[in-house]
Protein backbone atom coordinates (compact mmCIF):
# COMPACT_ATOMS: atom_id res chain seq x y z
CA UNK A 1 0.00 0.00 0.00
CA UNK A 2 0.78 3.31 -0.66
CA UNK A 3 1.24 6.03 2.34
CA UNK A 4 -1.76 7.80 0.97
CA UNK A 5 -3.66 3.98 2.43
CA UNK A 6 -2.39 4.44 5.40
CA UNK A 7 -4.18 7.36 5.94
CA UNK A 8 -7.22 5.88 5.36
CA UNK A 9 -6.13 3.09 7.98
CA UNK A 10 -6.32 5.44 10.45
CA UNK A 11 -9.36 7.21 9.09
CA UNK A 12 -10.80 3.97 9.74
CA UNK A 13 -9.34 3.92 13.13
CA UNK A 14 -10.39 6.77 13.93
CA UNK A 15 -14.35 6.31 13.05
CA UNK A 16 -14.32 2.79 15.16
CA UNK A 17 -12.82 4.52 18.27
CA UNK A 18 -15.65 6.97 17.60
CA UNK A 19 -18.69 4.31 17.16
CA UNK A 20 -17.35 2.78 20.36
CA UNK A 21 -17.35 6.47 22.01
CA UNK A 22 -20.67 6.81 21.51
CA UNK A 23 -21.94 3.70 22.63
CA UNK A 24 -20.27 3.70 25.85
CA UNK A 25 -21.96 7.47 25.88
CA UNK A 26 -25.05 6.07 25.25
CA UNK A 27 -24.68 3.52 28.16
CA UNK A 28 -23.62 6.28 30.52
CA UNK A 29 -26.89 8.54 29.34
CA UNK A 30 -29.37 5.48 30.09
CA UNK A 31 -27.64 3.85 33.60
CA UNK A 32 -31.02 4.08 35.15
CA UNK A 33 -33.23 3.47 32.05
CA UNK A 34 -35.95 1.27 33.11
CA UNK A 35 -38.16 1.93 30.31
CA UNK A 36 -37.99 1.40 26.84
CA UNK A 37 -39.54 1.47 23.81
CA UNK A 38 -38.27 -2.46 23.44
CA UNK A 39 -39.97 -2.79 27.06
CA UNK A 40 -37.82 -3.82 29.90
CA UNK A 41 -34.69 -1.75 31.37
CA UNK A 42 -31.98 -0.48 28.96
CA UNK A 43 -29.57 -3.04 27.87
CA UNK A 44 -25.70 -2.16 27.93
CA UNK A 45 -24.09 -1.87 24.29
CA UNK A 46 -20.81 -3.09 23.61
CA UNK A 47 -18.77 -2.27 20.19
CA UNK A 48 -16.42 -5.10 18.60
CA UNK A 49 -13.46 -4.26 16.64
CA UNK A 50 -12.41 -6.37 13.54
CA UNK A 51 -9.86 -6.18 11.43
CA UNK A 52 -10.76 -5.20 7.90
CA UNK A 53 -8.96 -3.78 4.80
CA UNK A 54 -9.08 -0.07 4.21
CA UNK A 55 -9.55 1.45 0.67
CA UNK A 56 -6.94 2.00 -0.98
CA UNK A 57 -7.22 5.98 -3.07
CA UNK A 58 -5.45 4.05 -6.05
CA UNK A 59 -6.55 0.68 -7.44
CA UNK A 60 -4.32 -2.21 -5.91
CA UNK A 61 -5.11 -5.51 -7.36
CA UNK A 62 -2.12 -7.32 -5.70
CA UNK A 63 -2.35 -8.88 -2.38
CA UNK A 64 0.51 -8.01 -0.45
CA UNK A 65 2.08 -8.63 2.80
CA UNK A 66 1.83 -4.50 3.11
CA UNK A 67 -2.06 -4.70 1.69
CA UNK A 68 -3.47 -1.99 4.33
CA UNK A 69 -5.31 -3.45 7.55
CA UNK A 70 -7.80 -0.75 9.23
CA UNK A 71 -10.33 -1.96 11.77
CA UNK A 72 -14.07 -1.72 11.71
CA UNK A 73 -16.97 -2.15 14.32
CA UNK A 74 -18.49 -5.89 13.18
CA UNK A 75 -21.10 -6.28 15.87
CA UNK A 76 -23.02 -4.34 18.31
CA UNK A 77 -23.25 -6.68 21.25
CA UNK A 78 -26.07 -6.07 23.15
CA UNK A 79 -26.04 -7.75 26.88
CA UNK A 80 -28.20 -10.56 27.34
CA UNK A 81 -27.68 -11.12 31.14
CA UNK A 82 -30.91 -10.61 33.22
CA UNK A 83 -31.51 -6.84 34.08
CA UNK A 84 -30.28 -6.09 38.15
CA UNK A 85 -33.59 -5.98 40.47
CA UNK A 86 -34.14 -3.38 42.86
CA UNK A 87 -36.61 -3.63 45.70
CA UNK A 88 -38.43 -0.33 45.26
CA UNK A 89 -42.01 -0.93 45.35
CA UNK A 90 -43.21 2.84 45.07
CA UNK A 91 -41.32 3.04 41.53
CA UNK A 92 -43.67 2.92 38.60
CA UNK A 93 -41.94 0.64 36.85
CA UNK A 94 -41.96 -2.05 39.71
CA UNK A 95 -42.97 -5.59 39.15
CA UNK A 96 -46.01 -6.80 41.38
CA UNK A 97 -43.11 -7.98 43.67
CA UNK A 98 -42.19 -4.44 43.90
CA UNK A 99 -38.83 -5.10 42.25
CA UNK A 100 -37.68 -2.59 39.04
CA UNK A 101 -35.08 -3.96 36.35
CA UNK A 102 -32.30 -1.71 35.96
CA UNK A 103 -29.17 -2.01 33.47
CA UNK A 104 -26.43 -3.88 34.30
CA UNK A 105 -24.08 -1.02 33.92
CA UNK A 106 -21.04 0.06 35.77
CA UNK A 107 -20.67 3.76 35.11
CA UNK A 108 -16.75 4.00 36.58
CA UNK A 109 -15.64 1.07 33.58
CA UNK A 110 -17.69 2.46 30.86
CA UNK A 111 -16.38 6.17 31.88
CA UNK A 112 -12.79 5.03 31.80
CA UNK A 113 -13.46 3.13 28.39
CA UNK A 114 -14.46 6.09 27.03
CA UNK A 115 -11.27 7.78 27.63
CA UNK A 116 -9.77 4.49 26.05
CA UNK A 117 -11.76 5.34 23.03
CA UNK A 118 -10.92 9.49 22.71
CA UNK A 119 -7.26 8.28 23.49
CA UNK A 120 -7.30 5.71 21.09
CA UNK A 121 -9.27 8.36 18.11
CA UNK A 122 -6.57 11.02 19.28
CA UNK A 123 -3.62 8.39 18.41
CA UNK A 124 -5.23 7.83 15.07
CA UNK A 125 -5.40 11.77 14.27
CA UNK A 126 -1.44 11.84 15.07
CA UNK A 127 -0.93 8.68 12.89
CA UNK A 128 -2.37 10.60 10.09
CA UNK A 129 0.13 13.82 10.79
CA UNK A 130 2.97 11.84 10.93
CA UNK A 131 1.87 10.22 7.94
CA UNK A 132 1.55 13.50 5.94
CA UNK A 133 4.38 14.90 7.28
CA UNK A 134 6.02 11.97 5.44
CA UNK A 135 4.02 12.83 2.13
CA UNK A 136 5.43 16.21 1.98
CA UNK A 137 8.73 15.00 2.82
CA UNK A 138 8.62 12.88 -0.21
CA UNK A 139 7.24 15.87 -2.26
CA UNK A 140 10.19 18.05 -0.96
CA UNK A 141 12.46 15.11 -3.28
CA UNK A 142 10.89 16.69 -6.32
CA UNK A 143 12.25 20.49 -5.44
CA UNK B 1 1.32 6.33 -23.32
CA UNK B 2 -0.77 8.30 -20.94
CA UNK B 3 1.48 8.75 -18.45
CA UNK B 4 3.81 10.62 -20.34
CA UNK B 5 2.16 13.85 -19.45
CA UNK B 6 2.41 13.99 -16.04
CA UNK B 7 6.29 12.57 -16.09
CA UNK B 8 9.08 14.72 -16.12
CA UNK B 9 9.14 17.08 -18.42
CA UNK B 10 11.81 15.68 -21.00
CA UNK B 11 10.98 15.76 -24.46
CA UNK B 12 10.65 12.94 -26.56
CA UNK B 13 13.95 11.42 -27.57
CA UNK B 14 12.84 11.84 -30.95
CA UNK B 15 13.60 15.44 -31.07
CA UNK B 16 17.19 14.64 -30.00
CA UNK B 17 19.91 13.69 -31.96
CA UNK B 18 23.18 13.91 -31.90
CA UNK B 19 24.86 15.70 -34.37
CA UNK B 20 26.05 13.83 -37.69
CA UNK B 21 29.67 13.71 -36.64
CA UNK B 22 31.89 13.75 -39.89
CA UNK B 23 33.75 10.73 -40.44
CA UNK B 24 32.92 8.66 -37.41
CA UNK B 25 36.33 7.43 -37.36
CA UNK B 26 37.50 10.79 -36.10
CA UNK B 27 34.73 11.03 -33.67
CA UNK B 28 34.04 7.16 -32.29
CA UNK B 29 34.06 8.63 -28.93
CA UNK B 30 31.94 11.33 -29.14
CA UNK B 31 29.35 9.27 -30.93
CA UNK B 32 29.48 6.40 -28.42
CA UNK B 33 29.82 9.23 -25.55
CA UNK B 34 26.22 10.71 -26.75
CA UNK B 35 24.49 7.36 -27.41
CA UNK B 36 25.73 6.29 -23.83
CA UNK B 37 24.27 9.29 -22.42
CA UNK B 38 20.79 8.86 -24.40
CA UNK B 39 20.60 5.51 -23.57
CA UNK B 40 21.14 6.25 -19.83
CA UNK B 41 18.11 9.06 -20.08
CA UNK B 42 15.85 7.21 -22.20
CA UNK B 43 16.26 4.34 -19.37
CA UNK B 44 15.89 6.71 -16.16
CA UNK B 45 12.84 8.32 -18.16
CA UNK B 46 10.83 5.03 -18.57
CA UNK B 47 12.07 4.31 -14.62
CA UNK B 48 10.35 7.36 -13.91
CA UNK B 49 7.22 6.25 -15.87
CA UNK B 50 7.10 3.09 -14.07
CA UNK B 51 7.04 4.55 -10.86
CA UNK B 52 4.34 6.78 -11.62
CA UNK B 53 2.69 3.69 -12.86
CA UNK B 54 3.05 1.83 -9.40
CA UNK B 55 2.17 4.63 -7.72
CA UNK B 56 -1.41 5.17 -9.24
CA UNK B 57 -1.65 1.21 -8.95
CA UNK B 58 -1.48 1.68 -5.22
CA UNK B 59 2.01 0.13 -5.07
CA UNK B 60 4.41 2.36 -5.20
CA UNK B 61 5.87 5.55 -3.27
CA UNK B 62 5.68 9.07 -3.89
CA UNK B 63 9.22 9.20 -2.67
CA UNK B 64 10.26 6.35 -5.34
CA UNK B 65 8.23 9.03 -8.30
CA UNK B 66 10.39 11.72 -6.78
CA UNK B 67 13.79 9.77 -6.62
CA UNK B 68 13.06 8.27 -9.99
CA UNK B 69 11.98 11.81 -11.74
CA UNK B 70 15.62 13.88 -10.59
CA UNK B 71 17.58 10.80 -11.59
CA UNK B 72 15.76 11.19 -15.19
CA UNK B 73 16.27 15.03 -14.96
CA UNK B 74 19.97 14.52 -13.85
CA UNK B 75 20.41 12.56 -16.32
CA UNK B 76 18.90 14.62 -18.92
CA UNK B 77 20.90 17.35 -18.06
CA UNK B 78 24.06 15.70 -17.95
CA UNK B 79 23.02 14.49 -21.61
CA UNK B 80 22.35 17.76 -22.78
CA UNK B 81 26.09 19.44 -21.46
CA UNK B 82 27.20 16.57 -23.30
CA UNK B 83 25.55 17.43 -26.42
CA UNK B 84 26.75 21.07 -26.12
CA UNK B 85 30.35 20.24 -26.09
CA UNK B 86 30.12 17.80 -28.83
CA UNK B 87 28.70 20.29 -31.14
CA UNK B 88 30.82 23.19 -29.90
CA UNK B 89 34.25 21.00 -30.70
CA UNK B 90 32.36 19.79 -34.20
CA UNK B 91 31.72 23.57 -34.49
CA UNK B 92 35.32 24.69 -34.08
CA UNK B 93 36.68 21.72 -35.67
CA UNK B 94 35.02 22.74 -38.81
CA UNK B 95 35.89 26.49 -38.25
CA UNK B 96 39.23 25.44 -38.73
CA UNK B 97 41.20 26.27 -41.59
CA UNK B 98 42.57 23.69 -43.57
CA UNK C 1 24.31 5.90 -13.10
CA UNK C 2 26.86 8.24 -11.05
CA UNK C 3 24.25 8.67 -8.34
CA UNK C 4 23.56 5.22 -7.01
CA UNK C 5 26.32 4.27 -4.63
CA UNK C 6 25.20 7.02 -2.76
CA UNK C 7 21.30 7.08 -3.42
CA UNK C 8 20.93 3.57 -3.52
CA UNK C 9 20.71 3.00 0.07
CA UNK C 10 19.12 6.02 1.05
CA UNK C 11 16.26 5.38 -1.22
CA UNK C 12 15.85 2.07 0.79
CA UNK C 13 16.36 3.94 3.92
CA UNK C 14 13.30 5.74 2.49
CA UNK C 15 11.26 2.57 1.48
CA UNK C 16 11.88 1.31 4.73
CA UNK C 17 10.68 4.04 6.94
CA UNK C 18 7.44 4.47 4.87
CA UNK C 19 6.84 1.05 5.15
CA UNK C 20 7.15 1.05 9.09
CA UNK C 21 5.08 4.06 9.43
CA UNK C 22 2.45 2.57 7.46
CA UNK C 23 2.97 -0.29 9.42
CA UNK C 24 2.49 1.73 13.13
CA UNK C 25 -0.53 3.60 11.30
CA UNK C 26 -2.07 0.28 11.03
CA UNK C 27 -1.22 -0.96 14.49
CA UNK C 28 -2.25 2.39 16.03
CA UNK C 29 -5.85 1.94 14.38
CA UNK C 30 -6.35 -1.89 15.45
CA UNK C 31 -4.79 -0.80 19.01
CA UNK C 32 -8.19 -1.92 20.32
CA UNK C 33 -8.97 -5.33 18.34
CA UNK C 34 -9.25 -8.09 19.74
CA UNK C 35 -6.25 -10.51 18.83
CA UNK C 36 -4.36 -8.11 16.69
CA UNK C 37 -1.16 -8.23 16.95
CA UNK C 38 1.85 -5.74 16.33
CA UNK C 39 3.16 -5.89 12.68
CA UNK C 40 6.80 -4.33 12.06
CA UNK C 41 9.77 -4.67 9.91
CA UNK C 42 13.41 -6.49 11.18
CA UNK C 43 14.68 -2.85 10.41
CA UNK C 44 18.04 -4.24 10.91
CA UNK C 45 18.40 -7.12 8.70
CA UNK C 46 16.21 -5.04 5.53
CA UNK C 47 18.84 -2.41 5.52
CA UNK C 48 21.77 -5.00 5.45
CA UNK C 49 20.20 -6.53 2.75
CA UNK C 50 19.94 -3.23 1.36
CA UNK C 51 20.46 -4.32 -2.33
CA UNK C 52 17.36 -6.06 -1.85
CA UNK C 53 14.14 -4.65 -3.94
CA UNK C 54 10.57 -5.22 -3.65
CA UNK C 55 8.55 -4.53 -0.30
CA UNK C 56 10.11 -5.38 3.03
CA UNK C 57 8.82 -8.84 5.26
CA UNK C 58 6.59 -7.99 7.80
CA UNK C 59 7.16 -9.78 11.09
CA UNK C 60 5.01 -9.80 14.30
CA UNK C 61 6.74 -8.49 16.85
CA UNK C 62 8.30 -10.44 20.22
CA UNK C 63 8.11 -9.27 24.06
CA UNK C 64 5.10 -7.29 23.77
CA UNK C 65 2.58 -7.87 26.53
CA UNK C 66 -0.58 -9.23 25.62
CA UNK C 67 -4.02 -8.29 27.06
CA UNK C 68 -6.94 -9.61 28.12
CA UNK C 69 -8.48 -9.59 24.09
CA UNK C 70 -5.16 -11.22 22.88
CA UNK C 71 -4.27 -7.59 21.67
CA UNK C 72 -0.31 -6.51 22.19
CA UNK C 73 -0.85 -3.38 20.74
CA UNK C 74 1.25 -0.53 22.31
CA UNK C 75 0.34 2.80 21.82
CA UNK C 76 2.87 4.27 23.55
CA UNK C 77 5.53 2.33 21.10
CA UNK C 78 3.58 3.47 17.87
CA UNK C 79 3.73 6.92 18.55
CA UNK C 80 7.38 6.83 18.81
CA UNK C 81 8.04 4.88 16.42
CA UNK C 82 5.72 7.52 14.33
CA UNK C 83 7.97 10.27 15.61
CA UNK C 84 11.16 8.40 15.15
CA UNK C 85 10.17 7.63 11.69
CA UNK C 86 9.26 11.04 10.29
CA UNK C 87 12.18 12.11 11.28
CA UNK C 88 14.81 10.05 9.90
CA UNK C 89 12.88 9.92 6.78
CA UNK C 90 13.36 13.68 6.62
CA UNK C 91 16.69 13.68 7.74
CA UNK C 92 17.36 10.75 4.74
CA UNK C 93 15.73 13.12 2.01
CA UNK C 94 17.31 15.97 2.90
CA UNK C 95 20.56 13.73 2.24
CA UNK C 96 19.53 12.59 -0.56
CA UNK C 97 18.76 16.42 -1.93
CA UNK C 98 21.95 17.11 -1.65
CA UNK C 99 23.30 14.55 -3.90
CA UNK C 100 21.32 16.03 -6.20
CA UNK C 101 22.03 19.23 -6.07
CA UNK C 102 25.69 18.31 -5.65
CA UNK C 103 25.62 16.32 -8.64
CA UNK C 104 23.54 19.13 -10.86
CA UNK C 105 25.98 21.45 -9.80
CA UNK C 106 28.68 19.42 -11.03
CA UNK C 107 27.19 19.65 -14.59
CA UNK C 108 25.97 22.96 -14.38
CA UNK C 109 29.87 23.46 -13.60
CA UNK C 110 31.15 22.04 -16.74
CA UNK C 111 29.02 24.25 -18.78
CA UNK C 112 31.24 26.57 -18.78
CA UNK C 113 34.21 25.38 -19.47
Amino acid sequence: MSLFSAISVSASGMAAQRARAELLVENLANVETTRTPQGGPYRRKDAVFATAPAESPFGSMFANQLAPEGVEVVEVVVDQRDPERRYLPGHPDADPDGYVAFPRIHPAEDMVDLMGAARGYQANVSAISAVKDMIHRSLDLLR
Amino acid sequence: MPLSSIAPTLPASAAIRPPQLAGESGGPEFGNLLRESMARVEGLRAGAGEAIGQLLAGEGELHQVAVAAQKAELAFELFLQVRNKVVQAYQEIMRMQV
Amino acid sequence: MMLDPIAAPLERYLDLLSARQKLSAQNIANADTPGYKTRDLDFAAEMEAHMAAGPPAVVEVEGLKTRNDGNNVSVDREARLLAENSLRFNAAAQLLRGQFRAVRSAIQEGRSG
